[in-house]
């Protein structure tokens, strides 16, 4: 069954046998299962309807850049998601890389530097920055992960708590050599070139290097979640812990190294946060997690657990996005912007749901 | 195996607790619960004060606190500082902890500002020490007003919320005036523009985006040109917000990005003029008018103004990247408040020890009421 | 007497899509009568219960209770008009206590508001004295074993006065004196005028304890007779439509030398004490004994996930230190655990996914890439080798029946190639039929060299499958008999030994 066409006609066929009753049920069934998609479809023929700007290149080229900026985030999440659990320290996490990341490569004649004796701006340099702030991130997943995994800590908790932690590291950091709690700026423009670069522009909007970047993780996500041991046993402890245990797979260490590779993965997301707003404040990052999760179980990544596809992730990135640039585009009030973000999530969240509750 | 990274992991965590520890004393040296003793070891008096504070990480505060700590330190008062982590039940919490841990003097920047509930509150708490209000608008156009007087032992230093906005426009109108047709990209004879707010429900980011406005096409009006006008005629808000309510760059560059897919230059529609609530909104809009090419060297420049006057902005307003932005003086906002702490050690109430602070044009003395020292704002537009 | 009838299904029909899981089914049940529900799974007995307590809609038929026509819309409606069911599967608030899970919805009240917590304690002792119960109400559900907790339901079934009762394969998971217990408990309401429905695979039970049997397959009602007619081959032939001569497969394994040995085994946090046997290679060796005897616990801690105070295992002269389950696996052991559902299956994954997953290691290539072809050949393989019935290797596994899913998981150890099996109730919950092709396959491993432990509540299948039986009781081995020269009675007496 791995020909589409194939599998397209059998369906077709299957679909011809049924009797009436059968087959509203099969379409009620389909139309339900794709709500989401064809809700969007609509809010995408409206908005581009009202606003033909809205079906352009440039606005494709806006779109996926802003899908790039939250996409690493929301694929990191989305292994803690998969685990039952969830990581509220996500955005504090980005936040702190951001600060490290832009203190290691501010200008070197900038004059409100804070660290002074640091090695001049180079390509090898923005490479060992970038892999300092991602093994931070990374250390940070790892102390997450020890305490979900050790003594069986609902991530909630120690999550919550590290977001604390964090924030208060975030807080002692800005304060550092006379900073005084002031945002760090003057970054580098090697640093600003290497992330925030344009590729090549879409109808004079430019495609930065990051949407690259982005891609390249994705394409590695997918290939940890589908074809390695630890991404299959990822799925089986999420899916049932204890049968996972029994089948010999390694759960204190599938969970930690979970937690490792999603922090790794906001860490990321902090090197390029600094470029893309010019500047890094101790609020960046703020309840930038809400929006990674929110993402995650639109796309399907259910907090039933075991379930979850990259695919789905990078939907639920979109979806999100296509409602901030549509209702912006639209010039729709803030007030409305908040609930029917807010509908959206419910309705994903019901409509996945529904495939998880048992038919009467 | 699992032992050794049990071992590892507690041991980075009390390194960590030791380093932060280590530093706090360092930096902060008279700061801490208990109260300790001042530099210089002389005590000018017995009071001892604690100042609140809405949130640790706001830029503009932490330069007040800063300088606030140092002038406290230099009258050789005991002092410490709270922080409510923008929550205003913590922090009356926090208010009443300190009062029975025997504070004197209670330096309050409110969480919930623009309530005087909340500020009866607080005096209600506080008895008969002084209460001095700071920065945060403790109820606006007038509110405040019975709610100081009642209090007798409670004063307020601020700025005027409405001021920012007003010298912010009246900034805004100059330029524009002198430099109309520049501004003016598709040559309409209007300038459109585009208005990014900080935080939807805060009245500092209330008054700001309508007096910058309102103070503009007053000044344009007067000069014969036309008021300004908003890019989108769909929005009837005429505002951008950042949802997330702080106040930051990241939404103002994303703003931005999108609206520039329908609004550019070669549509003929471009945004030729950004007002921002804040210095960092400010930044966003930069980095992502600088991305589209403009605003850098050679380049045409779209007016960005903001509120603050950072560092950053200083520096990229140097640069010519902005146009101009609001300075708050937190120095001047740090000596009032000390000024006023040394007046109360010198036994006067409240409103009487403001008048300590008035020793030149910064300050000056609120014409509702008594009890309201105002820091003026100044506009920044280089040095 | 004269039983009149209390409960009366007719004509039900339940279609789900594709299947028609019940045909025009009828059903009458008598006052003060057990009549015994049977046919494999899958035949539609679980769907005709779930469609009288509402938890399916039926498409069309009609209830009576009592001679009213009924429609409950959930089982709280059918508890609070009489009609009750005990689980297989118990759901339950296991963190709460006995009495608290009894009167769950309906706390008696002081004054309207506060619960009356001494009512309570009274009102469930009193109906604990009536059946012979000897639990503390006050004591925590998760705390006891599931024979009581069994209990607990019953109880609870009582306690609404009600008239007719399910019991769905209540036995499954009681030894024989808790099966005791039970029997007079239902003998002791069938004298007090209440119908029960009694589902169960155990062809003994259901002769020594019903009046009535109605035999169902593939949806529809096959017969109902007295089960005093019925013999046992009668009722098999009906269930499955053909003669079944044996339950079990002749036996064909011949042990060899003495593969493992297990000395001292003795538990860290249980109360298994100084466990120690021998097993040879194409053996199979049965383990017997009551409920918490330490069956279970002796195939957990061989297998490295219960903790050890002492105890060496040896596998072919090389000492295995078993520390987990993963170094279990790599020394040749696989595990098939007592609770399919909550160690065994990954619900939400497809059949591929639960059969290859401890067998990652050898689908990958270059170190690092898991090639999906091979993953795909060894699923196919072990589907078409255990005659998995799925539309697919996609299909979520949850969506199989018991006795697939087992197949699915036995599949998963044998793709580790294991030298010893640990299977704790490998047929439990499982059909005629498919319970035949499970004892084969045990056969056919034994006959391949591997040494099998089976641990069975149920004594038939000891005798018919192993070679030798040990013996547990209170976390010890009480003694050792040869399958083929002992009884019932002799395993009985040894397994009380130490209670």
């Amino acid at each position: 069954m791995t020909n589409p066409v194939k599998r397209l006609q059998a369906t077709a066929e299957e679909f011809k046998h049924k009797d009436s009753k059968d087959k509203k049920r099969y379409i009620v069934d389909t139309i339900l299962n794709n709500a989401l998609y064809i809700l969007m479809l609509i809010f995408i023929i409206y908005t581009a309807n009202k606003q033909p700007n809205f079906l352009t290149w440039g606005s494709f080229a806006n779109l996926i850049t802003q899908v790039a900026a939250y996409l690493p985030l929301a694929l990191g999440i989305a292994g803690c998601i998969v685990l039952t659990g969830t990581d509220l320290s996500a955005g504090r996490v980005a936040g702190l890389t951001a600060a490290v990341s832009a203190v290691l490569l501010q200008k070197t004649d900038f004059a409100n530097k804070m660290f002074n004796n640091l090695p001049a701006i180079t390509p090898g340099w923005i490479l060992v920055a970038m892999l300092i702030v991602v093994a931070i991130g990374a250390l940070i997943g790892l102390v997450n992960g020890f305490f979900v995994a050790k003594f069986s800590l609902h991530p909630f908790i120690v999550t919550l708590s590290t977001q604390l932690i964090t924030y208060g590291i975030i807080l002692w950091f800005f304060g550092l050599n006379g900073n005084n709690g002031q945002p760090i700026s003057g970054l580098s423009q090697e640093y600003k070139n290497a992330i925030g670069g344009a590729m090549f522009r879409m109808q004079n909007v430019p495609i930065p290097n990051y949407v690259a970047y982005a891609l390249l993780l994705t394409v590695l996500m997918w290939f940890i979640w589908n074809k390695t041991t630890f991404g299959k046993n990822m799925f089986a402890v999420g899916s049932n812990a204890e049968a996972a245990k029994v089948s010999g797979v390694n759960v204190f260490m599938t969970t930690m190294l979970v937690h490792t590779l999603a922090g790794a993965m906001y860490g990321y997301s902090g090197f390029i946060e600094g470029v893309r707003s010019g500047s890094v404040a101790a609020s960046t990052g703020l309840n930038a997690e809400c929006d990674a999760i929110a993402a995650c179980v639109i796309g399907g990544v259910s907090f039933v657990g075991g379930t979850g596809k990259i695919s789905g992730i990078i939907m639920g990135v979109f979806v999100l996005r296509i409602i901030f640039v549509a209702l912006t585009m639209l010039g729709v009030d803030s007030s409305s912007l908040y609930i029917i973000k807010g509908a959206i999530i419910l309705c994903a969240c019901a409509l996945d749901m529904r495939k998880y509750l048992v038919k009467k | 195996m699992k032992k050794l990274i049990a071992i590892a992991l507690a041991l980075v965590m009390v390194l960590g607790l030791v380093a932060c520890g280590g530093n706090t004393t360092e930096t902060t040296a008279p700061a801490g619960a208990t109260g300790t003793q001042a530099e210089g070891n002389k005590p000018a008096s017995d009071l001892k004060v604690t100042a609140f504070w809405y949130e640790e990480s706001d830029v503009y505060l932490s330069s007040v606190r800063n300088a606030l700590n140092k002038e406290l330190d230099a009258l050789g008062v005991t002092h410490d500082d709270q922080f409510a982590a923008n929550d205003q039940a913590k922090q009356l919490d926090q208010i009443k902890t300190a009062i029975a841990g025997g504070s004197n003097l209670l330096v309050v920047n409110v969480v919930t500002s623009g309530a005087p509930d909340t500020a009866k509150d607080i005096l209600d708490a506080a008895g008969d020490i002084p209460v001095i209000f700071f920065n945060r608008a403790i109820g606006t156009e007038g509110a405040d007003v019975p709610v100081l007087t009642e209090a007798k032992n409670a004063a307020f230093i601020g700025t005027d919320a409405p001021e920012a906005g007003h010298i912010q426009g009246k900034m805004i109108g100059q330029y524009l005036v002198e430099h109309f047709d520049e501004v003016d990209l598709n040559k309409d004879g209007k300038i459109s523009y585009a208005m990014m707010k900080g935080e939807e429900a805060n009245i500092e980011a209330i008054f700001r985006t309508q007096y910058s406005v309102e103070d503009a096409d007053k000044v344009l009006t007067e000069a014969g040109k036309p008021a300004l006008e908003y890019f989108d005629a769909k929005n009837t808000d005429k505002y951008q917000v950042d949802q997330g309510g702080a106040w930051s760059a990241t939404a103002a560059k994303e703003y931005m990005d999108t609206n520039f897919v329908t609004y550019n230059e070669a549509a003929g529609n471009m945004i030729e003029l950004v007002i921002c609530n804040n210095d960092g909104m400010a930044e966003g809009v930069i980095a992502s008018l600088q991305e589209k090419g403009y605003n850098k060297e050679g380049a045409h420049v779209v007016p960005v103004f903001g509120v603050d006057a950072t560092d950053n902005a200083k520096a990229l307003i140097a640069d010519g990247a902005m146009t101009g932005t609001v300075k708050q003086d937190a120095e001047g906002m740090a000596y009032a408040i000390a000024q006023a702490v040394s007046g109360i050690s010198e036994g006067k109430a409240a409103p009487e020890a403001l008048k300590n602070a008035l020793t030149d044009e910064r300050f000056s003395i609120a014409e509702d009421c008594a009890a309201k020292l105002y820091v003026a704002y100044a506009p920044y537009t280089g040095e | 007497m004269e039983h009149d009838v209390l409960l009366k299904m007719v004509d039900i029909t339940k279609t789900f899509p594709g299947v028609k899981a019940l045909d025009h089914v009828s059903l009458e049940i008598k006052r003060g009568t057990v009549h015994a529900l049977m046919g494999e799974n899958g035949a539609g007995k679980s769907t005709l219960m779930k469609c009288l307590f509402g938890i399916y809609n039926k498409d069309s038929g009609q209830i009576f209770l009592e001679g009213k026509e009924v429609n409950f819309k959930n089982s709280k409606e059918a508890l609070e008009n009489g009609v009750a069911m005990v689980h297989q599967e118990l759901n339950q608030a296991l963190k709460r206590s006995v009495m608290d899970n009894i009167w769950l919805g309906r706390y008696p009240k002081i004054a309207g508001i506060a619960v009356n917590e001494r009512k309570m304690y009274k009102d469930t002792l009193e109906v604990f004295n009536e059946l012979g119960i000897d639990v503390d109400p006050r004591r925590i559900m998760s705390t006891m074993p599931v024979s009581q907790r069994q209990m607990v339901e019953i109880a609870k079934a009582v306690s609404f006065h009600s008239k007719v009762i399910v019991f769905d394969e209540p036995t499954s998971s009681l030894t024989e004196e808790e099966v005791e217990h039970l029997f007079r408990i239902i003998n002791m309401l069938r004298a007090k005028g209440v119908a029960i429905i009694y589902i169960s695979h155990k062809m003994a039970e259901i002769k020594r304890i019903s009046d009535e049997i109605t035999v169902m397959r593939d949806g529809q009602w096959i017969a109902t007779r007295p089960a005093a007619e019925l013999e046992m081959n009668d009722i098999i032939r009906l269930m499955v439509g053909r003669e079944l001569t044996n339950q079990f497969p002749p036996k064909t394994n011949k042990p060899g030398d003495v593969y493992l040995k297990v000395e001292g085994l003795t538990g860290l946090y249980n109360h298994l004490q100084d466990v120690s046997f021998e097993a040879r290679r194409g053996e199979i060796l049965g383990i017997a004994g009551l409920d918490s005897s330490g069956r279970t616990e002796t195939l957990e801690s061989i297998f490295g996930i219960r903790s050890r105070k002492a105890g060496t295992i040896t596998l072919d002269g090389k000492v295995c230190k078993n520390r987990s389950a993963g170094e279990a696996i790599k020394n040749g052991f696989a595990l098939l655990t007592e609770e399919r559902r909550a160690t065994g299956i990954f619900g939400v994954l497809n059949i591929r996914e639960n059969t290859v997953i401890s067998s990652l290691k050898k689908h990958k290539r270059f170190g690092i890439y898991l090639s999906e072809k091979s993953q795909r050949e060894d699923t196919q393989q072990y589907i078409e080798a255990m005659h998995t019935k799925t539309p697919s290797q996609e299909t979520k596994i949850r969506t199989l029946s018991g006795g697939n899913q087992q197949k699915v998981i036995i599949g998963r150890w044998l793709l580790t190639n294991p030298d010893v099996l640990l299977l704790d109730e490998p047929t439990r919950g499982i059909d005629v039929g498919a319970k035949y092709e499970i004892y084969q396959l045990i056969l056919d491993l034994a006959n391949n060299g591997k040494t099998v432990l089976m641990v069975s509540s149920e004594m038939p299948e000891l005798l018919g499958v192993c070679d030798r039986i040990l013996v547990m009781s209170g976390g010890r081995v009480a003694g050792e008999v040869d399958a083929a020269h002992t009884s019932q009675e002799e395993i009985m007496t040894l397994a009380a030994k130490y209670v």
